[in-house]
């Protein structure tokens, strides 16, 4: 069998689909984006593109609703790591400690909103949200306010909106730190207990620390998903009213396919992607930088 | 001598994956329609059936923006594909229906990998100007239609350097549409005046309904009010806003004090709570459901009186009003009106001809200008007074005086009368005009960077 492996042909042909994969899927559109990205280009048919050179960039920079769409895409990422994280890897501890059916059982009704579609989510919260009939208005009449709260106003749809995707994504970054628990070695628990450790020591001394691979991950996965946001405020919104409610996935969209600007698009998706690439990196930077100075405060030398 | 076998063999299934999975037929995600019974024209149809049973095989896919094919516009267009296709048996009809949103997302696709043989098009330059300089659609011979009825001017809309490239499907009025019922139940007049139907608002809103349910998370129709309004002011305003979008400059006092009363009406609670959010089912559904007095919408909605999903004490009362007078102004008579989408064949298309039948097929007065009267469906940009039976609705008679009595009609609406960047610029700002999040200085000034 391990001469089969190093057989040039075969690995050559292990290698191949998903070279092609990256290259096709991946590469390919991203070098013509920034193609693109340099063009007057209507995105209809043959039309003719024009080289236009930076303009397509140098509008980006002075458009007021890419900076409002960056701002709100931030304030998500934001949201998933200070409000969405935090609670998720509570309900997971405490989700770890229920066993038994209760713990299956509330396993799956927090991962319920990610196993239904987005377009029902979305048009769901509609509802939920509708000043004349809708949930939350009904509840504020309930206890004698007037419930004419308009919840998507340009006041507070934001909020509305950050709730409905917090909310959303919740499911999975619970499961993704639910597994991470799961794979602590119990002895080190059960050592904590001998010890006398109070369920707060365990999980900020014990919990925390070992679960923060998980947390690079979960976060890295966080701010890029924030960054690419669209089909949630697609249905919801659609970016407004006005661009309130604008995400960078969304106006991406509007411009490239409803307003007709498809190279203008394009640089908005090259600039989206450099802004993903460098989140990544400061991110593993973040993480990175903690992992040295816990090691040199430990005066263990790993590597 | 084995192992050189194995890899050979790996190496062979692994290309062969490859292909696979690059040469596997596209599913297609249209729908084959059914011949159902078709609504009238059964008489004239047996003998081209006759006629046209032995020809070969071909099969026309068509492309629409009318994703409901049991009411209104949607069941029209449907009856004529089912009746084309039993008076020629050779011929297969597929359709791909989305809304509009979609639709115009797909066609840009299609206009680079093959357009279907036959679409929904806008006459409007928001749409049109940059499909035709893709050279996406077939020219049609003008001279083809001059039997066809056509209301003058309807075609203008859908040429280009003198050439026809689609025909229209509509003319369309923009409307309040009131429950006559409710109004007479609470003693309200229909607004004579736009002071008193701003009056008219205080006076509902105190009783807990909605005044006027507005699609404002769409956009368009929000700029469609704002076109009434400035038609009702100006008379006219065709060269004002053709001058302001070629030269990205709308410093025009019409589109100040139109975008001031735009401003102003919202804030007096015209529409109802959260309007700028909400579709067009949202707003629909609160008309209907008798939660809003009023709809502000196009006359494709006359459909309502004979869509028998509306409960019976609302649909049978339904009327309409256009825009009422606006003080000073100079548009008393005229209306808001437009000849906005239609048909075209595709320049790609491999059946051309057989497409080019179907469209002609389509607009013979006696089919679609027919079956859309027949179904309320608003009126039809061709004379249809051959075709009045006396026993049309209430709502389709009143559309028709409202044309009769028109002195001047105002054509393609502000927000179609650009670019699509122009349109995309217009629909999303005037949600923040209206909901005060901007001035109106601010906001012509977005509008006119984005028409430059």
């Amino acid at each position: 069998m391990n001469k089969l492996y190093s057989n040039k042909l075969i690995i050559f042909s292990l290698v191949l689909p998903g070279l092609l994969l990256f290259v096709f899927a991946i590469l390919a559109p991203i070098i013509l984006s920034v193609y693109y990205g340099f063009m007057d280009y209507s995105g209809m048919g043959k039309a003719a593109a024009a080289f236009i050179g930076m303009d397509n960039y140098k509008n980006l920079m002075g458009d007021k609703a890419f900076w409002t769409s960056l701002r709100n895409s931030l304030l998500l990422a934001a949201g998933f790591i200070c409000i969405q994280h935090p609670i998720a890897i509570g309900i997971a501890a405490v989700l770890d400690k229920l066993q038994g059916k209760a713990e299956g059982f509330f396993r799956c009704v927090y991962f319920i909103p990610n196993v239904i579609s987005v377009a029902i989510i979305a048009y769901l919260w509609k509802f939920i949200y509708n000043p004349s009939f809708g949930l939350f208005n009904n509840i504020l009449k309930l206890f004698g306010f007037a419930g004419k709260v308009n919840w998507l106003s340009a006041d507070n749809a934001i909020w509305s909106v950050l709730l409905v995707l917090i909310w959303h994504g919740f499911g999975w970054g619970m499961l993704i730190y639910y597994t991470g628990i799961k794979n602590i070695d119990p002895v080190l628990y059960e050592a904590a207990a001998i010890d006398g450790a109070d369920a707060r020591t365990t999980f900020f001394r014990i919990t925390l620390p070992l679960m923060k691979p998980v947390i690079q991950v979960n976060v890295t996965l966080a701010v890029i998903a924030a960054l690419k946001q669209l089909e949630t405020v697609y249905l919801l919104t659609n970016g407004g009213p006005g661009n309130s409610t604008q995400f960078m996935g969304n106006f991406l969209y509007q411009q490239a396919f409803q307003a007709g600007k498809y190279g203008y698009g394009n640089a908005i998706g090259v600039v989206f992607i450099a802004i993903c690439l460098i989140a990544t990196v400061l991110l593993n930077k973040v993480f990175a930088e903690k992992k040295s100075a816990r090691r040199l405060k430990n005066g263990t030398a790993w590597e | 001598m084995k192992r050189k076998l194995l890899a050979t063999l790996l190496a062979v299934a692994m290309t062969a994956t490859l292909l696979a999975g690059c040469t596997q037929k596209a599913t297609t995600t249209t729908e084959t329609t059914k011949p159902a019974a078709p609504a009238t024209t059964q008489a004239s149809q047996e003998a081209t059936t006759k006629a046209t049973d032995s020809a070969a095989p071909v099969t026309l896919k068509v492309f629409s923006n009318l994703p409901d094919r049991k009411t209104g516009q949607g069941l029209v267009e449907q009856t004529m594909i089912d009746n084309y296709m039993k008076e020629n048996k050779n011929v297969t009809i597929t359709v791909e229906a989305l809304d509009d949103a979609a639709y115009k997302t797909k066609f840009k696709a299609y206009s680079i990998e093959g357009m279907p043989d036959v679409v929904s098009i806008w006459g409007q330059p928001s749409f049109l100007d940059e499909v035709l300089a893709a050279g996406v659609l077939a020219p049609l011979n003008e001279a083809d239609y001059k039997d066809y009825g056509f209301i003058s001017g309807s075609l203008d809309g859908f040429k280009k350097d003198g050439v026809l490239y689609g025909l229209p499907r509509n003319s369309d009025i923009a409307a309040f549409y009131y429950n006559a019922k409710m109004f007479e139940d609470n003693g309200w007049k229909v607004p004579a005046t736009y002071d008193e139907l701003i009056a008219l608002a205080d006076t509902i809103n105190a009783k807990g309904i909605a005044p006027v349910a507005m699609d404002g998370g769409d956009g368009w129709p929000l700029a469609v009010y704002l076109s009434d309004i400035m038609v009702k002011m100006n008379g006219t305003y065709s060269d004002i806003v053709t001058n302001a979008i070629t030269k990205g400059d709308f410093s025009d006092p019409l589109f100040k004090q139109a975008t001031d009363l735009l401003a102003k009406t919202a804030k007096a609670g015209l529409f109802q709570t959260g309007y700028d959010t909400q579709d067009y089912a949202t707003a629909k559904n609160l008309f209907i459901n008798g939660q809003a007095a009023m709809f502000y919408m196009g006359s494709w909605e006359a459909s309502m009186a004979l869509d028998t999903t509306i409960d019976e004490a609302i649909r049978t009362n339904i009327k309409a009003f256009t825009m009422p007078a606006v003080a000073d102004g100079k548009g008393t008579t005229s209306i808001c009106a437009w000849n906005g989408g239609g048909y075209a064949v595709s320049a790609s298309s491999e059946v051309k001809d057989e497409a080019t039948k179907f469209l002609n097929y389509m607009f013979k007065p006696e089919n679609l200008s027919k079956i859309g009267w027949e179904n309320g469906v608003g009126m039809s940009a061709q004379d249809e007074t051959a075709f009045m039976t006396g026993s049309e609705t209430a709502l389709q008679k009143q559309f028709l005086d409202f044309l009769k009595n028109a002195s001047n009609t105002s054509g393609t609406t502000v927000n179609d009368r650009g670019a699509s960047a122009f349109k995309t610029s217009i629909e999303s700002e005037i949600q923040s005009v209206c909901n005060g999040t901007v001035t109106s200085d601010k906001f012509l000034a977005a509008i006119g960077a984005a028409s430059k």
